[in-house]
């Protein structure tokens, strides 16, 4: 890490009214006042040219009688977080926004709204992550609220749709292709999507306060790993990663190759599942039942090296909990050269068919501007030019002692983040055959874990759906504040650009193409309206119509 | 003609020899044997002679599947399967070993009764207030491993607690009141 580029980026910092300022590992964290607090993101997010990761608010009044709010901003290319604290009175949580500066706050400010009663001024707000009919006035992440409350429900006034002159489609609340909980309305004008309307966060389930209540650190593991049924290993190990980095405990080697093993077993198992279903999903119902017949070696590859086909639970803080052998080494690489050969031979047919290349080609197109606007992350980001991967830019686990290509393609239409994912397919592979081969000998797990309060840390590692950001503040015996973000949830916003002027056909398939994850990021929280610059928009879940300028 | 010049004349037909070359791969589960492998982690028996009810599975169990629940006379170490999410935690930190994994994992019953399994335990009470304190077994267990503590493991925490300061007091008073 450049030291030099640290010092510097700490003097701006510090010119601009940070203070508190203290590095740990990767990150730096500061505090600002809260009238300081928008020029000082705009210099972060503007002119360190940062990504914007996520926000979470805070109750630390039980600590030091304030409310806080972090602010976490991404340098990919310095390899960087920066993590901005504000405070606000106890009794009245006001913070400035910062969404008319960086547009990808307003979820997360909404998410704050919601949950902790934080008030933003300078920007409108509403109701997004609890359901409509939680009573008003009632902050479920405060820490006085118990865990398993259950209030009274309180009428709803939500409207799903309203009577325009244009045709709208339902999508939902259940995907066609996804089996999730959303709903989408598609406004059509002959054969073309006009305008889109999204509802997400039907399956909020409030596990953020569970692990800051009722779960202990150890335990807490299997929850992260139920965030996602798809890709529950990386929301585990990013969990033990922040808390391990908050606590500085030394993971032995040999675990933290198992970890990288295990993620890309994932990947590749996440990635034929998505081919699977993208061939679905355009009539190809042939090559959804061999991608998933080739995907089955990898389930079993899985269930053998972590005792379950999916949820593995061998993550532990510390280290894992299953070692590998020389005899499921073995079996592993057996298993690879399987996968590698059927799935070269299957997706060299699948790109042949000319139907399957003229649905995708130059359809949902996200130019790459608009991409960065977004911040978007994963295959959606490098299919639009963005060469973003955390395992190389801030490697975790195992990443640093592999080599392998970030497969980057510049149309930003469906059939770059199909190429996109393919190709990752066979870059796990070569992944996973040097981990296996260098794997080294030693212990799995650390002895004697010690996890220090309030410690605060920041982690993240690169889901087959893009960046995952785990937050953590340690408290006793289990997290005082935890805070997740999903891939999902940046990428989502990008569906508005690629189903710009889509036939209705095309939609599911533009859809599925971010390979969107519902139950993750309905965990936190969804919508986002980029302001006057686009026509077509996603409109607000509670509005109606079409709103403006929701930020 | 080789497969490869074929493939190649077939285009998008290449499905038909992959498929050829795949065959059928349902399997006839579950009228044979079902396809786990010996790593699986399937559901958890507790051997009920090795068990102390310690309570250890119970505050490890991420969903509560395993509780320890505490009565006058007896601790009921209770086991829900229809919670468990078969992570073997409470493999890892019993004790006594009295825990074992299996490969079971058809689970399914039309009565919610068989989804429970239970350990009943007695107890010892407390000498003084005669609080239930903790199982016989587990005394009995930490006898064996810390023989001082048989001269207070029949005490509360509270009366312990109480008899402790009552020493000091009567050593400093030298017994007057």
């Amino acid at each position: 890490m450049n030291n030099d580029y640290i010092e510097k980026v700490i003097t701006e910092l510090k010119a601009r009214g940070a203070s508190d300022i203290s590095v740990s590992h990767d990150t730096i964290f500061v505090s600002v006042e809260s009238d300081k607090l928008r020029s000082l993101v705009e210099y972060i997010h503007n002119e360190l040219d940062c990504y914007f990761r996520t926000c979470g608010g805070c109750d630390e009044r039980p600590i030091n009688g304030f409310f806080a709010l972090y602010h976490i901003f991404g340098d990919d290319k310095h390899g960087l977080n920066i993590v901005v604290k504000t405070y606000a009175s106890s009794d009245d949580p006001k913070f400035p926004t910062i969404v008319d500066i960086v547009p990808a706050a307003d979820w997360c400010e909404m998410e704050a709204h919601d949950l902790l009663g934080f008030e933003f001024t300078g920007r409108r707000q509403y109701r997004l992550v609890l359901p409509p009919n939680w009573p008003k006035g009632l902050y479920p992440l405060r820490k006085e609220v118990p865990y398993n409350i259950r209030p009274k429900p309180s009428t709803s006034g939500e409207q799903i749709s309203k009577p325009t002159n244009i045709a709208a489609i339902p999508i939902g609340p259940y995907h066609p292709a996804l089996h999730e909980p959303e709903y989408f309305e598609l406004y059509i004008e002959g054969e073309k999507v006009v305008d889109v309307k999204y509802r997400g966060f039907h399956v909020h389930r409030g596990i953020e306060k569970l692990g800051e209540t009722r779960m202990t650190y150890q335990q807490i593991n299997f929850l992260a790993e139920r965030i996602c049924g798809i890709c529950g290993f990386v929301h585990s190990t990013c969990y033990c990663q922040a808390v391990e980095k908050a606590a500085r405990i030394d993971v032995p080697e040999r675990a933290l190759f198992i970890r990288s093993i295990v993620l890309e077993v994932e990947r590749i198992h996440s990635h034929l599942l998505w081919v699977g279903v993208a061939a679905h999903l355009l009539g190809y119902d042939t090559g959804f039942m061999h991608t998933w017949r080739i995907r089955e070696p990898v389930m079993v590859l899985a269930e053998l090296l972590t005792g379950s086909r999916k949820t593995y639970g061998i993550n532990l803080i510390g280290g894992v909990r299953r070692d590998i052998d020389e005899s499921k080494k073995k079996k592993a690489l057996e298993f690879l050269d399987i996968v590698e050969r059927e799935f070269k031979t299957l997706a060299d047919t699948l790109l042949s068919i000319p139907q399957i290349k003229k649905r995708l080609k130059e359809t949902g197109i996200l130019p790459k501007e608009d991409a960065r606007k977004l911040s978007v992350v994963g295959p959606v980001a490098r299919a639009s030019g963005l060469d973003r991967d955390v395992r190389r830019d801030l490697p975790y686990a195992a990443y640093k002692y592999v080599d392998f290509n970030v497969p980057v393609y510049d149309e930003g239409d469906n059939m770059a983040r199909l190429l996109v994912r393919v190709d990752e397919v066979f870059e796990s592979i070569k992944i996973l055959r040097q981990l296996l081969d260098q794997i080294p000998k030693g212990p799995i797990i650390a002895e004697d874990i010690t996890i220090p309060e309030e410690r605060m840390a920041v982690s993240l590692t690169e889901a087959p759906r893009g960046e995952n950001v785990h937050f953590v503040i340690t408290g006793r015996g289990k997290p005082y504040r935890w805070k997740v973000r999903a891939p999902s949830y940046q990428n989502i916003p990008a569906l508005k650009i690629m189903l710009n002027g889509v036939q209705l056909a095309d939609a599911p398939i533009t859809i599925a193409s971010i390979d969107p994850c519902f139950s993750c990021t309905d965990r936190i929280l969804v919508i986002r309206d980029n302001g006057e610059k686009y026509w077509l928009k996603l409109t607000h879940p509670r509005g109606g119509s079409s709103c403006p300028r929701s930020l | 003609m080789s497969e490869k010049s074929l493939g190649k004349k077939l285009g998008l037909f290449k499905i038909l020899i992959i498929a050829k070359k795949a065959g059928r791969v349902t399997r006839k589960y579950p009228f044979e044997k079902p396809l786990v492998t010996d790593e699986f982690r399937g559901k958890i028996e507790i051997d009920e002679k090795e068990c102390i009810g310690c309570g250890a599975c119970a505050n490890a169990c991420p969903p509560n599947a395993l509780k320890l629940i505490k009565g006058e006379n007896t601790f009921i170490l209770q086991y829900f399967i229809g919670r468990c999410i078969y992570c073997w935690r409470c493999i890892d930190v019993c004790p006594t070993n009295a825990i074992k994994g299996t490969r079971e994992f058809e689970l399914a019953t039309p009565d919610l009764n068989d989804l429970y399994e239970s350990v009943v335990h007695d107890v010892i009470k407390c000498r003084e207030c005669s609080k239930p304190i903790m199982t016989v077994k587990a005394k009995d267990y930490i006898i064996s491993k810390v023989s001082v503590s048989e001269n207070y493991i029949d005490l509360d925490p509270d009366c312990r607690k109480k008899h402790f300061l009552s020493s000091i007091e009567k050593r400093f008073s030298g017994g007057i009141e």
